[in-house]
């Protein structure tokens, strides 16, 4: 089995805060994350694919047209339609990067994204 | 969905010819379960962090594993107890079933990785 790991990367804002809830739910539960002027990260993540499919510049292609476009140099929550209402955890932007590039990048088998939002936090989805 | 915190402490220990060695020890911990439809988190890391700033920090940062702590009075702090006793108090101190693995590294060239 040869697996490729390919890395990239993207500046972005977000506001951890449900718009169906007060400002004192949303600095309840997620704390400091919940200023609603928002913070921003410099995120880092990681495909793994398994498999023949798209690689090299294929690949950074399609992930740029996909993904970096759609969150690099935004703020999340007002300017990527997936946010709109579903708030933008690490966990939840790694599930949409996953939905974005899963059926693009065929036939080569995305096994894993992992989103790195610090360098002392990061998350890793496998399609559920 | 895995969710994996990073953590940095300072520890010293005496091996078994007796000499004192310390480390900046690195220790991942990752969690498994489900995301919250409500608020889109596996767990709160406010409260991962707080659960290893009392584990860990509290116990071993800044302390000698043999003198200042009560697992190694009798048995020597090889890195692999040590990985193994902080899966333990990690696993007791998180909700149930949701640590799935520690990564514990004294240093850069040696990580002991423990699971279930």
């Amino acid at each position: 089995m040869i697996r490729t790991l390919r890395r990239y990367e993207f500046s972005a804002a977000h506001v951890l805060a449900r718009s169906d809830w007060s400002d004192e739910r949303n600095r309840a539960v997620y704390g400091k994350c919940a200023n609603p002027a928002g913070h921003g990260h410099n995120y880092r993540f990681e495909l793994t694919l398994e498999g023949a499919g798209p690689s090299g510049d294929a690949l950074d292609a399609i992930v740029r047209s996909r993904v970096l476009d759609e969150l690099d140099a935004r703020l999340l929550n007002r300017e990527v339609a997936a946010f709109r209402l579903v708030v933008p955890t690490a966990e939840n932007i790694a599930r949409h990067i996953w939905d974005t590039l899963c059926v693009a990048l065929e036939p080569a088998r995305l096994t894993c994204v992992r989103l790195i939002e610090t360098g002392n936090n990061s998350v890793e989805y496998f399609g559920s | 969905m895995l969710i994996t915190r990073r953590m940095e402490f300072s520890a010293s220990y005496r091996d078994a010819s007796g000499a004192t060695l310390g480390h900046n020890w690195e220790l991942e911990v990752t969690l498994a379960g489900p995301v919250d439809g409500e608020t889109g988190m596996l767990i709160d890391l406010k409260d991962l962090k707080s659960v290893l700033e009392r584990e860990v920090e509290a116990r071993f940062d800044h302390r000698c594993l043999n003198d200042d702590t009560p697992y190694f009075r009798d048995r020597a702090p090889t890195p692999e107890r040590f990985a193994s006793l902080l899966f333990e108090l990690l696993d007791k101190a998180l909700p149930s079933g949701l640590l799935h693995r520690v990564r514990l590294s004294p240093t850069r060239d040696l990580t002991i990785e423990v699971t279930r």
